[in-house]
């Protein structure tokens, strides 16, 4: 019965890439940076989940790993003369690393704390972006080498998509995942139930850290030009949030499902109504908190579209 | 025991706290910003008396904060947003009515009050006592609502209000700006008033039976949602009452209000959450802390909002329940 | 106590919450292979003794040795991890998880996931939560959380387990059925048993020995009947004559 459903589940899967991997080349340049951002909020949006869905504890600092890997990418193709591929390594590695760092105190924070202390977190690195000048230019930004790459970041976002998409999966679908949820849903309980959960949430988190870090380099390729307010731009942080809330946290459909509805009802309504845009994610934010806390897949759950839980 | 893990946190924290004021002078002396002369000392007791002043004025809108906390258990994230809200307010009676930002609290004051309930009323009120997350969710939600309606009415352009620019002679070289005494007096009056109200008035007496105990208060006829709705209705005078003096102040734009909400949550987590006088404590410590440095530290000013978040978390790691907060298990 | 080998031994244990002396320095034996009680009024600290001795509180002092070692100062899951396992006293399952996840949780990461599928349907097949295994924990009734708990403290197959108010909710009969399983662990496989248990019907019908704190102290110990008549207990209980 398992086995029917993984097969289901990934002829889905595969679906999907054989027509992401067909579009690209049948589209305008336009079109195709709007997939690619769709693809990266999909990474963004997973990568929240596995720390603030799975394993509850709710970062509102994520644009953090974001932009430290959009840095990495920016400071060694300009600076060093890399080869942006490369760069992306030293970005999920940086990104790692700091993830282990500032999660070791911070998760031991509970619930609200640990959201703002994220927001700290994540502000902080940005005035250390601006004001670490010999590092990172500073305020004035970092402008990559102009060349054309649409395809090139196309594709490399894809293959990070897929990445992410397997490793939540799996997460969704592990014993290690049930850990997390067992966090998220009774601390206390879980620590006396043979959870040694320091190392789950340290481990939740660094997974949580590396994807959005290869995303942030592939975008700062893409865009050509980064500076320390649009790549620690606490937008980012909430549109991921939202994303992932919205489609339902704590599955690997809902931040999926999510991002490919809002992102695309986002992406037109910005163009036609550029301030309005972020009212109304501002008041979508409240109502879905308010109303719809479990998102679109919570409601398929109660009216017994999907089964609960993710082990069965 | 443990009174010693108490004991032993109380001194973690009071070693913090001087470390926090003495790195400032520590990396000025590094950077040669530090000048043992006459003029550097009447130089810094100026920036401290300032600090003092700025201090009352965070302490107050950090009060607002505290008592959400308190009362509610909820951290309204979009309260540095209602400081802001306050601000603009003001500004709008300053220059389209032309009415004085004191006297306009007359009637900024009572606006605020309405949001405030409405807020808890609509919001709020259905969401006390649940996950701890989602009123923080809501909030935020509706601070980014906030921010994005003023950007749209008044652009991100920074706003003053010209009010008493001329500086306070103390002594031949220290001074201190017109506008900020006036800050800290209104302020403190202010935070005095609501403390005794909290102490003496039947209203103010059942708010803080129901931070002690909501259950309790209710079944001793309190109804506690039309406590909240009233303790909501306070914080957002509180913090509009906030905004107008700092718009006397400093510039303002619409996103500076994240900075507020920072100051605050860092001072009553200092100050220790939903206690009134840690909150006031608190907000005198850190203005102080952050005058310190950006009057010391090179590139100080893009370093004050890191002394709020670093204040925040180091406290927290060290001591959850801060400078006078009550226990928690 | 020559009579049998010692499971637990705690020696002076301490905790103290401000001026309050919850545990003021408890010394017990609980004997191995034994289904033994822990009893004593409101507030006595038997709930305290119990996180004391799983760790989820760090004792002020004192020492608590499981097969040699001592286990005070550890962490909660490095207890359980040696094979002493427990429930709540106010029930901790899971709450948006299914009640199979609920099981699988509690299982080791070193077993593989095939037997602990299996372990897991045997026990929900135990405790009758079969058909519920599928539904969120916290849909369950409360009864049915606490056998949840049951079965989840059982699925590392523990050798010392602590029950905190096993009977509080529980139905006559699926109570008898949980006790008689508790028997059946005992007897067959040789497991500790602990009990807090105010149903008196329980410590006595069931525990072949009993420890009764009164704040914080062990006052006595002892067989079921002769506990029933000694002064101390009976005091502590209903007051001074």
């Amino acid at each position: 019965m398992g086995q029917n459903e993984h097969l289901r589940n990934f002829g889905m899967l595969a679906v999907l890439i054989i027509i992401l991997c067909v579009l690209p080349s049948n589209i305008n340049l336009y079109q195709r940076s709007v997939i690619l951002f769709t693809m990266m909020y999909v990474i963004l949006s997973l990568s929240w989940n596995i720390i603030s869905g799975y394993t509850g504890y709710v970062s509102f600092g994520h644009v953090m790993f974001y932009g430290i890997g959009a840095y990495a990418t920016g400071i060694l193709v300009v600076d060093y003369g890399w080869h942006w591929i490369a760069t992306l390594g030293v970005g999920v590695f940086v990104s790692f690393v700091v993830s282990l760092c500032i999660g070791f105190p911070v998760l031991r924070l509970k619930g609200p704390y640990f959201a703002i202390a994220m927001l700290g977190a994540a502000e902080g690195t940005r005035v250390v972006a601006t004001v670490w000048e010999s590092l990172t230019h500073g305020g004035e930004g970092i402008g990559l080498p102009n060349v054309e790459n649409s395809f090139e970041t196309y594709f490399a976002m894809l293959v990070v998509m897929l990445a992410t998409i397997i490793v939540s999966y799996w997460v969704g679908h592990s014993r290690f995942g049930i850990r997390l949820n067992a966090i998220r849903e009774d601390e206390i309980a879980a620590e006396s139930l043979g959870i040694n959960t320091t190392f789950y949430k340290l481990s939740a988190f660094a997974l949580s850290a590396i994807f959005p870090a290869a995303a942030g380099g592939i975008q700062a390729y893409k865009i050509l030009y980064i500076d320390p307010e649009t790549e620690f731009f606490i937008l980012v942080t909430i549109y991921m949030k939202l994303f992932a809330m919205f489609g339902g946290k704590g599955t690997v459909i809902g931040p999926i499902l999510g991002t490919f509805i809002l992102y695309i009802v986002q992406e037109i309504t910005w163009v036609k109504f550029p301030t309005a845009h972020l009212i109304a994610f501002g008041v979508f934010i409240v109502l879905v908190a308010r109303f719809m806390p479990r998102g679109l897949m919570g409601y398929a759950i109660d009216k017994g579209w999907a089964r609960k839980g993710m082990v069965h | 025991m443990q009174e010693k893990a108490e004991i032993r946190s109380k001194y973690w924290l009071a070693l913090f706290l001087v470390a926090a004021y003495t790195v400032p002078f520590g990396i000025g002396i590094y950077t040669d910003n530090v000048f043992f002369d006459l003029q550097w000392l009447a130089d810094l007791t100026t920036v401290i008396l300032n600090g003092i002043m700025q201090g009352g004025v965070y302490a107050m809108f950090a009060v607002g904060l505290t008592l959400i906390f308190g009362v509610m258990r909820i951290i309204n994230v979009a309260h540095g947003e209602l400081v802001m809200l306050g601000a603009y307010l003001t500004w709008m009676f300053f220059f389209y009515v032309g009415i004085d930002p004191l006297l306009a609290l007359f009637l900024t004051l009572p606006i605020a009050f309405v949001i405030g309930v409405l807020i808890q009323k609509l919001l709020l009120n259905a969401v006390v006592g649940g996950p701890e997350l989602t009123p923080l969710l809501i909030t935020f939600g509706l601070g980014l609502t906030i921010i994005h309606i003023v950007e749209a009415i008044f652009t991100t352009d920074y706003r003053t209000i010209p009010y008493a620019p001329d500086a306070l002679q103390i002594s031949e070289s220290i001074n201190i700006g017109r506008s900020k005494i006036i800050s800290f007096v209104m302020a403190s009056f202010i935070s005095i008033s609501v403390f005794f109200f909290l102490k003496i008035h039947r209203i103010g007496k059942a708010i803080r039976a129901t931070a002690q105990n909501a259950d309790v208060a209710m079944v001793c006829g309190i109804n506690i949602f039309h406590i909240y709705m009233i303790t909501s209705g306070l914080a957002a005078a509180l913090a509009v009452a906030g905004g107008a003096l700092v718009s006397i102040q400093f510039g303002f734009n619409p996103e500076t209000g994240v900075l507020y909400t920072l100051q605050a949550f860092a001072i009553i987590v200092l100050g220790g959450r939903g206690h009134y006088i840690g909150a006031l404590i608190g907000g005198v410590m850190l203005a102080v802390i952050e005058s310190l440095i950006s009057f010391m530290i090179p590139n100080g000013t893009a370093m004050v909002e890191i002394a709020s978040y670093g204040m925040m978390v180091f406290v927290l790691l060290i001591r959850p329940r801060g400078l006078m907060g009550p226990k928690e298990n | 106590m020559a009579d049998a080998e010692i499971a637990l031994d705690i020696q002076n244990l301490k905790k103290y919450f401000g001026g309050i002396k919850a545990v003021d320095g408890c010394t017990f034996q609980v004997p191995k292979g034994q289904i033994s009680g822990l009893i004593g009024p409101n507030g006595s600290g038997k709930t305290t003794t119990f996180n004391l001795l799983t760790g989820v509180l760090a004792a002020d002092s004192g020492e608590v040795l499981y097969n040699g070692e001592n286990i005070v100062g550890l962490r909660p899951y490095e207890i359980f991890n040696r094979g002493i396992s427990r429930t709540f006293q106010i029930t901790r399952i899971y709450r948006e998880m299914t009640v199979f996840e609920n099981m699988l949780s509690a299982s080791s990461m070193k077993v593989p996931l095939r037997e602990a599928r299996a372990r897991a349907e045997q026990l929900m097949e135990f405790v009758t939560l079969t058909k519920l295994r599928g539904e969120y924990g916290g849909n369950l009734s409360y009864g049915q959380q606490k056998l949840l708990e049951f079965a989840r403290a059982l699925m590392t197959d523990p050798d010392l387990i602590l029950l905190d108010e096993p009977a509080a909710g529980v139905n006559r009969t699926l109570l008898n059925n949980l006790l008689d399983h508790i028997h059946h662990l005992q007897e067959e496989q040789g497991k500790t048993v602990l009990i807090v248990e105010h149903d008196m019907n329980v410590i006595m019908n069931h525990c072949e020995k009993v420890f009764v704190l009164d704040y914080g102290v062990k006052i006595a110990e002892g067989l079921p009947e002769d506990i029933q008549t000694n002064e101390e207990v009976i005091e502590a209980y209903f007051g001074h004559k």
